[in-house]
């Protein structure tokens, strides 16, 4: 079979859907990435415009352009797509389409998984915009403090449309995460040891880990304010025993892991590009690896620097500010190893290198303000002022914009297949990057002058109109030069002419394949062995092509990819990708009538979407079983491997135990609101703690003690008890929201109904798995190919075990103990 | 950036040598970057840039920032001292109360009367959504919080009348959400406490 | 997973530990425990605590250095030093110089 016959057969396999419906139903990683990347590029032009309007509010003092209530819209708004519908998704994006290229794979872990994420997050995405253009967006500003966001401040729908519409953004945000963990794990090319891997891919990991337990946090702190607002469960009203600091932890937690979230990605653009620009290779591999690292873990720890001025005594604040200037240590390491780069090697002055100087001009200086808003006391005075609008633009324009049209130059002979042919980019570089420190720079100052963020107009005399003025007009000027990328981008992609297929000359495998790229990626799989393959072996591509790597043969008719061992990267078995499906987005279109249902209060909707969404998760399931088990199939290069059904440790099982890494993460925040609110909330405790008496604790441990045992005895009799004993758990509910009947009196109360509703919640769905398996095992499926589903099943009935024990500890020992 | 009190007085001065030190550091990191270019490529230590300019070099400069800032934090708690006055702030939708431990009963309105030259503790609290009390020329903010009370120690150097914010966004009425701190000579403080100013 | 480990565990345990401590700190400050054990002196607890993250910091370096724990990936290995050997100090760095401070003001 020569190279072209091979890519018949093979593109007739993996080619996704032709026309308006391929849109739909295609799974395929190059075509998602490229819909994330266009849709988060919709929502940057929409902040941008919103961000142009509150530079002409503010060119002048005492403007009347915009009014207090369409300001605060704009301002929030402004912010709320930036962080979320723009920098996370865009991230999502780029590692969607990239990372099973550079990894030398054909797809992402869980490609139904992209699809629904990305269907997500447009219905989501579309839900804020509508509330923007019909004047209810959300307006207390786009960190939601209550009680503003709550009732009190904010009764209408905006709030709603925050709480709702982000949480709704957030799956696809988790089910991204999960897909680049497994996908970086599992999902290489044969031979890729860890510490073989593209650089950009541990990048990748540490933000996908740090997703999955950065926006738990946040998601929970949604949930109760909505809760709040929609149903009276007092878990931010000081008066009913809840505290509105809860809500500035929960979303700090959040809020600190989702700067470096952002940044990160973007280094991990930059640590790629830069060496190739330079014509040498990355100094300090190990070294950048372990800064990721840290910076991913120490982000975590950095939190209360958002709250210097909320009260916390002092000692508090110094194990913050140390923290906080402790993480400058790794982001040094990283700028230093770049410039280490580049004395290595001869620097270019390419486009994307002229990008990745602006970043570093901007984010150096992002960097230092940074350290010294950490400082307490020059925080205590810079707070809320324009000093920390201009450094935390700074950061996040220095250290992800920039970077991140870097990387679109850098890959866009990639996304097209062209060369990149006209200059617009560079007069378009020398617009923005002037334009955005003659906006910003000055900034800075006006803080210090007393100028408060978010006001909506200005008297003169302060000294602040120069600045302003200056600003705004530096603010359109970077505007008309972002045009002018996108302007150039659509005018390469769609004239230029045909390119080289490696024309930076990288060493990655994402050039080792033509492009524009083909559905499937590479014609067959390489043997990898060392950071730089084409750097190894320039005529990879070549026999790649050929079909002389693994799964060259396409005989079998169906997606396959090889999975292997996280640490050496030797081949464990062959994972057999769903085919082309409308199943995830009808699936996230119900999933969309859930939380329309609960924002415009139709709570018929709810049940009944909750409904849609299992069966279609049923649906989706299902057919990933097979009854009986295949023998060793050939892959090539004289390997037999088995298929991923017959595995104890199939893609789901992977999938499953960082999905409960982020759901962990969410119940750990749970009990750390309950903790706080106990400890710290003014109105505690309670009028009285429960006591339910011992029939709870006898259903909990007996339903305990039944799904223990019987998930582990692995026949259908067991697959029988499990679920039994998940009903006893459940039904231990009953008698403990009867003793506190009414959520609504005290934060108490209310912190008991959502320990049971999320326990309730996890012995349904665990009930639900062990249905599957057993209705699998009873339809005829061999114990073999049910081995893997059991696991998942077992997996997630131990989590409800632990949050049931938990759980009754949580609300029994307060009323045990006084 | 006028300061009229020690804390302002400290802050403003923390920060110039911050400024001094970042404009330093990026200057120095700007350098290396244009040397790239005019050095010819060749073998580079890895642990000159990644162990000495990586790692030595920004801890040695964060410890001693570190240490600065926490010495300068402590000095501008709300410790005891001799001749403390205490008065207290209560924010809400949009303008605030003031009450005075050396007054009971007094109660003024966006106006906050002070003496010049003591020390004084303002217990801040807010009745509806979390605001923040600034004023500029005498001291950083400090949140006011429902259900918490926040200490914040401010002193004015000399008589005078000094600009107070709100500064923690708090809906539609924010911008005009100010406050007026008159700072009284001794004399003129005595009188405010004897209730003859209005 | 035996590398992802590896990688992971050092600085989670700052982190656990970090937030242990400030847990701790905010637990001795507020009034629900001055409403139980007044008399317990804070700041000792507070030195206790970061004696023994400290300790168990150093326990978790000298266990990854150990031949107990092999690593074949040499790479790996180095970098979970670095790990180990960062959130040494960052345990240190970020405890130690909180604890001279004022306590509860």
């Amino acid at each position: 079979m020569n190279a072209l016959r091979r890519h018949r057969a093979l593109s007739r396999i993996w080619a996704s859907d032709p026309g308006l419906k391929g849109w739909f139903t295609t799974v395929n990683h190059t075509d998602l990435g490229r819909m994330f990347l266009f849709v988060a590029t919709v929502f940057f032009v929409i902040g941008g415009i919103l961000a142009m309007l509150i530079r002409a509010q503010l060119a002048s003092p005492r403007s009347a352009f915009l009014g207090p209530d369409h300001y605060n819209q704009i301002f929030t708004m402004h912010g709320t797509i930036m962080m979320f519908l723009f920098a996370i998704p865009f991230f999502e994006g780029l590692a969607v389409y990239l990372l099973p290229k550079m990894l030398g794979t054909r797809d992402l872990a869980f490609p139904r998984l992209t699809a629904y994420g990305f269907w997500c997050y447009v219905f989501g995405g579309s839900m804020m915009i509508f509330a923007l253009l019909a004047g209810i967006a959300p307006d207390s500003g786009w960190f939601m403090y209550p009680p503003l966001s709550s009732t009190i401040g904010a009764p209408g729908i905006n709030s709603d449309f925050w709480l709702i519409g982000i949480t709704f953004v957030e799956i696809s945000a988790i089910s991204a995460a999960v897909e680049i963990t497994v996908t970086v794990l599992r999902y290489r090319a044969p031979g890729m040891k860890l510490s073989q891997m593209p650089i950009f891919a541990w990048y990748a990991l540490v933000t996908a880990v740090m997703i999955l337990t950065g926006f738990p946090p946040l998601i929970l702190g949604s949930i109760l304010l909505e809760l709040e607002r929609a149903f009276g469960l007092p878990f931010f009203q000081v008066a009913q025993g809840g505290d509105a600091l809860l809500w500035q932890h929960l979303f700090w937690l959040f809020g600190h892991p989702e700067v470096y979230i952002i940044f990160l990605p973007a280094a991990g653009a930059i640590s790629t590009i830069l060496p190739v620009m330079a014509r040498t290779t990355l100094m300090g591999y190990g070294w950048i690896v372990a800064a990721a690292v840290s910076l991913g873990v120490l982000s975590f720890g950095l939190w209360v620097h958002h709250m210097f001025t909320t009260g916390i005594p002092h000692m508090g604040l110094a194990f913050f500010s140390a923290a906080s200037t402790l993480v400058a240590v790794p982001t040094a390491v990283q700028i230093f190893a770049w410039i280490g780069t580049l004395w290595k090697g001869r620097p270019s002055l390419h486009l994307p290198m002229l990008w990745l100087l602006a970043f570093f001009a901007t984010f150096v200086i992002g960097g230092l303000t940074g350290v010294m808003v950490a400082i307490v006391p020059f925080d205590w005075q810079a707070h809320d002022t324009y000093f920390i609008v201009a450094h935390l633009h700074y950061v996040l324009v220095g250290g992800f914009v920039f970077p991140m049209i870097a990387a679109l130059y850098y890959w866009m002979p990639h996304f097209t297949g062209r060369r990149t042919y006209f200059k617009l980019g560079n007069v378009a570089f020398w617009l923005v990057v002037p334009g955005f420190h003659g906006t910003f720079l000055a900034l800075h100052w006006a803080g210090l002058l007393g100028m408060r963020r978010r006001i909506d107009t200005y008297e003169s005399g302060q000294g602040w109109e120069v600045i302003n003025i200056i600003a705004s007009i530096s603010g359109f000027v970077m505007a008309i030069g972002f045009a002018l990328v996108l302007i150039d981008v659509v005018v390469n992609a769609v004239v230029a002419v045909r390119g080289s297929r490696d024309p930076w000359g990288a060493g990655t495998l994402d050039w080792a394949m033509p492009t524009p790229a083909a559905p499937y990626n590479f014609a067959s799989l390489a043997q990898v062995t060392s950071r730089d393959p084409l750097y190894e072996d320039p005529e990879l591509p070549v026999r790649l092509a050929r079909g002389e790597g693994y799964l060259g043969d396409p005989g079998r008719g169906r997606r396959e990819t090889l999975t292997v061992e996280i640490g050496t990267g030797a081949p464990r078995y062959i994972v057999v990708f769903p085919g082309n499906t409308a199943l995830p987005v009808l699936m996230s279109a119900i999933t969309g009538l859930f939380f329309l249902g609960m924002l415009i209060k139709a709570y018929w909707l709810v049940p009944i979407s909750a409904l849609g969404v299992t069966l279609c998760a049923l649906l989706w399931v299902w057919g990933l079983g097979r009854p009986a088990p295949e023998e060793a199939l050939p892959v090539g290069r004289g390997l037999s491997l088995h298929t991923a059904a017959e595995a104890a440790d199939p893609p789901g099982w992977w999938g499953s135990v960082f999905l409960l890494l982020a759901n962990g993460t969410f119940f750990g925040s749970l009990l750390f609101g309950y903790a706080f609110l106990f400890s710290i909330a003014p109105n505690w405790p309670p009028p009285a703690y429960l006591e339910p008496g011992a029939l709870p604790v006898v259903l909990v441990l007996a339903g305990a003690g039944l799904t223990f045992l019987g998930s582990r005895i692995g026949t259908v009799v067991g697959q029988g008890m499990a679920p039994v004993g998940l009903a006893l758990i459940a039904g231990a509910a009953l008698p403990v929201l009867s003793e506190s009947p009414d959520p609504t009196l005290h934060a108490y109360d209310a912190t008991v109904w959502v320990f049971v509703g999320y326990g309730l919640l996890h012995c349904l769905v665990g009930m639900l798995m062990w249905s599957v398996v057993m209705l699998r095992r009873l339809s005829g499926h061999s114990a073999d190919t049910t081995l893997g589903a059991m696991r998942i099943a077992r997996l997630w009935s131990d989590y409800t075990l632990l949050v049931a024990l938990l759980t009754a500890a949580a609300i029994g020992l307060p009323g045990v103990l006084t | 950036m006028h300061p009229a009190g020690p804390a302002a007085q400290v802050i403003s001065q923390l920060w110039w040598v911050l400024l001094a030190g970042a404009a330093a550091i990026f200057l120095f990191v700007a350098a290396l970057i244009a040397l790239a270019w005019r050095r010819p490529p060749g073998e580079t230590e890895e642990r000159r840039f990644v162990v000495w300019l990586g790692l030595a070099f920004p801890m040695t400069v964060l410890a001693a920032l570190l240490a600065y800032g926490l010495v300068v934090g402590e000095r501008l708690l709300p410790r005891a001292t001799p001749d403390l006055v205490r008065v207290q702030a209560e924010a809400r939708q949009w303008d605030w109360r003031f009450g005075y431990d050396d007054a009971p009963g007094r109660v003024t309105e966006n106006l906050l009367h002070i003496p010049a030259g003591r020390p004084v503790d303002v217990a801040i609290t807010s009745v509806d959504v979390v605001h923040g009390f600034w004023v500029p020329r005498l001291a950083g903010k400090l949140d006011a919080v429902p259900g918490h009370v926040n200490l914040l120690r401010i002193e004015a150097d000399s008589p005078g009348r000094y600009e107070g914010l709100g500064s923690e966004f708090n809906g539609a009425g924010y911008r005009d959400h100010r406050f007026t701190v008159i700072a009284h000579d001794a004399e003129g403080w005595r009188a405010f406490l004897r209730g003859e100013t209005p | 997973m035996n590398a992802i480990l590896r990688l992971s565990l050092p600085l989670t345990l700052w982190l656990a530990a970090f937030s242990a401590i400030y847990g701790l700190h905010g637990l001795l400050c507020s009034s629900r425990w001055a409403a139980v054990a007044p008399e317990l002196p804070g700041r000792v607890l507070l030195v206790g605590a970061t004696i023994a993250a400290l300790a168990l910091q150093a326990l978790l370096l000298a266990f990854l250095r150990s031949p107990r724990w092999p690593q074949p990936d040499a790479a790996i290995r180095r970098v979970s030093m670095v790990l180990a050997v960062a959130a040494l100090v960052g345990t240190a760095w970020t405890l130690i110089p909180a604890l001279a401070m004022s306590h509860c003001l």
